[in-house]
């Protein structure tokens, strides 16, 4: 059988997680009585008084979807066919830079501010650079992978505006694509020492009928190091579809899907999972949370391969029985192996 | 024939300079009387009286000598495994970061400074921190491709030491191997407000047995902008060999060799270029003049093919004759074409 690699994400995006290893107390930062850093501090400020976003962050990726309804059709059309093939085309995937994609907002980054430039320095060595020494956007810059920036500030709110995007990026990690008319608007408030929030709007109007955005919550992530996380395996060598998954389909009788129905959870990699099954219209779903990376959990349809193994949505998932039929265990099987969840209920 | 695309890397190292169409006037900087920024003003300082090294710089790579003698044994024969197969496992032309490689001291890149770290942004999407808050180096830092590096100020020089590197990349573009225990030393001096020098050290006593390095002289690229050159294809489906190339190699007699002596100049893509082809023991071998992105000339070898047409490390060379066999062009043949360079003498 031929398993899918859409796994790849999971392992690219949580190593570098996984393997924060560095234990390195930052000097001269607010501290609590008991020596931990003071998260809800004061944000500290440049001598110019205007507040300084630098330092090294983290959040988790917020769940940014389009209502469909505004999506233009070639952009709908676009997202299917990236669906049927679990989405191997992103760029991440393919070791390209993620460009305005939601996810590229948050995970690791380390912020550096000058007065006339910020530096956003991201764990995969992509970067962005904000000029804010007062210049006006390119009207017409070269399309690159991680565009053409420049902010201002409005009180205490960085108000940067984007354009000069190539299309080869996406603005969701579900393959909502744009063109390179797309401009970005970005509004970042460091609200106290600990926390960084970016509400984040695409306005695209050749491909969504009206502008659409997320917000992104960072944390602060004191007394320790940013590592380096290089995308070395491109996912051109990924194979199946989700319609060749559905083309070897077996039937299960709804009976037996139900003894499948609960909770299950685990760890996977250094990381707490918890896989909720539920039957939904005579299919299985899997709705996953794992740790931080994704706000609210992911949906995986899970197509039957046989009595106790689906497939779903480029992962796989096997079900441990007991004698009477009944689901014990969940195995999730990535590519870097197999994930046993024990049952919870 | 498979003509072999080592020529990927120049179209990868060239495409930025050559695309370089942003005008964008600096304000701020030190002018001459005809307005135009005056290079030799003296260099900026930081409010504490530092060197600032903030700009952006562009300049030739250096490519050092090789003293094969210096080099262990397990050195010398992967410098020669690499040359065989064209050079093609080059980080650089697997679209992975190049790490400590020498020629990722010069090229475009910006640098950012702050009094507790530098950021240096590389125009290939990869970028290094220098911590200058006074830490020392990680003892037993994770291996990283760009290496963890901490600065100080000697003087007006700014001195970094790094360590922390795996052993994936090169120090070299003729495949210089290291291992993790590779330890670099740079000297910064910004010696006037357009010229930044850099002295690089290797020290690797299990790769080298005494330490090595170059010097990479950098010119502030003023009034314009940096543009993006991500890597977008890798050389994994490079073929070809030089002991391929030698296995199909025919006989050319010495007097056909002698009639294609000569100097040839044109254009690639919008480069002037020359090519100075001589003969040398009885074998053509082409000394490659670029415009400017490399420091010094490369020789190219060439293996004769059929009578008109050698390989180059590579390169396709196709002499176009007269009725009396004498050449009048040479065309050189890169994976971005066929380029035709006129003979001058």
């Amino acid at each position: 059988m031929r398993l899918c690699l859409a796994a790849l994400v999971f392992v690219a995006g949580t190593m570098s997680a996984a393997a924060q290893w560095l234990d390195r107390p930052w000097p001269g930062i607010p501290r609590t009585a008991d020596g931990k850093p003071n998260l809800a501090a004061p944000a500290p400020r440049t001598p110019d008084g205007k507040p300084d976003l630098t330092g090294v962050w983290n959040g988790p990726n917020p769940e940014s979807i389009p209502d469909p309804a505004i999506e233009l059709p070639w952009v709908r059309q676009l997202v299917l066919e990236r669906q049927r093939d679990y989405h191997k085309d992103r760029p991440m995937y393919k070791c390209l830079p993620s460009g305005p994609e939601s996810d590229r907002f948050t995970g690791w980054k380390r912020i550096i501010q000058t007065p006339a430039a910020i530096a956003i320095l991201n764990d995969d060595q992509t970067y962005r650079l904000i000029h804010t020494d007062g210049r006006a956007l390119e009207a017409e810059p070269a399309p690159s992978w991680m565009g053409y920036s420049v902010g201002r500030w409005e009180g205490d709110t960085l108000v940067v505006e984007s354009n000069g995007y190539n299309d080869n990026t996406w603005l969701s990690r579900y393959g909502q694509a744009h063109t390179e008319a797309l401009r970005v608007t970005e509004r970042y408030r460091r609200t106290d020492f600990g926390h960084l929030q970016i509400e984040v709007t695409y306005s695209d109007p050749a491909a969504y009928a009206k502008p659409w955005g997320f917000t992104a919550n960072m944390t602060l992530q004191p007394d320790t190091e940013m590592l380096e996380a290089i995308c070395e395996r491109s996912s051109d060598h990924w194979t199946g579809t989700r319609t060749e998954a559905a083309s070897r389909a077996v039937t299960v009788p709804p009976e037996v899907l139900a003894k499948y129905v609960g909770v299950y959870s685990g760890n996977y990699l250094s990381r707490a999972r918890t896989v909720e099954v539920t039957l939904s219209g005579g299919q299985l779903i899997a709705k996953v949370t794992g740790g931080a990376l994704v706000d609210g959990g992911e949906i995986r349809p899970l197509v039957p391969q046989s009595q106790t193994l689906f497939e779903g949505a480029g992962l796989y998932y096997e079900f441990e029985v007991d004698a009477t039929g009944a689901a014990t265990a969940l195995v999730q099987i990535n590519i870097t192996g197999p994930y046993r969840f024990a049952r919870q209920r | 024939m498979r003509l072999v695309l080592t020529a990927l890397m120049l179209v990868a190292g060239t495409m930025p300079a050559a695309a370089q169409w942003l005008d964008r006037p600096w304000p701020d900087i030190p002018r001459t009387a005809d307005g135009k920024p005056n290079l030799a003003a003296p260099a900026p300082r930081t409010p504490d009286g530092k060197p600032d090294l903030t700009g952006l710089w562009n300049g030739p790579v250096p490519r050092p000598p090789y003293d094969a003698a210096n080099a262990q044994p397990w050195v010398r024969d992967l410098v020669q495994r690499h040359h065989r197969d064209y050079f093609r496992a080059r980080p650089s032309f697997l679209c992975r970061p190049s790490g400590p490689e020498a020629d990722r001291s010069a090229g475009w890149k910006r640098i950012l400074q702050t009094p507790a770290a530098i950021a240096i942004l590389n125009d290939n999407q990869t970028y290094r921190v220098i911590h200058l808050d006074g830490r020392v180096l990680e003892a037993d830092p994770a291996p990283s491709w760009m290496g963890y590096s901490v600065g100080r100020w000697d003087g007006d020089t700014l001195v970094v030491e790094s360590n922390g590197y795996n052993d994936k990349t090169w120090l070299s573009a003729d495949g210089r191997a290291h291992t993790e225990a590779l330890r670099v030393t740079e000297r910064y001096r910004r010696t006037d407000f357009g010229h930044l020098q850099i002295e690089v050290t290797y020290t690797d006593p299990t790769a080298y047995i005494k330490p090595w390095g170059v010097t990479a002289n950098l010119t502030l690229a003023a009034d314009t902008e940096m543009l993006e050159a991500v890597c977008e294809r890798s050389s994994e489906h490079w073929t070809g060999s030089v002991s391929d190339a030698a296995k199909s190699a025919v006989t050319v007699t010495p007097d056909v060799l002698a009639r294609y002596v000569g100097v040839y100049t044109g254009l690639w893509l919008t480069t002037p270029r020359t090519v100075e082809v001589s003969l040398s023991g009885g074998q053509l071998v082409a000394k490659v003049i670029v415009g400017g992105t490399i420091a010094g000339d490369e020789s190219r070898p060439l293996v004769p093919q059929s009578q008109t047409l050698f390989d180059g490390l590579g390169l396709g060379y196709r002499f176009i004759v007269d009725d009396r066999g004498v050449a009048t062009d040479v065309e050189e043949i890169h994976i971005s074409g066929a380029w035709r360079l006129s003979r001058q003498r």
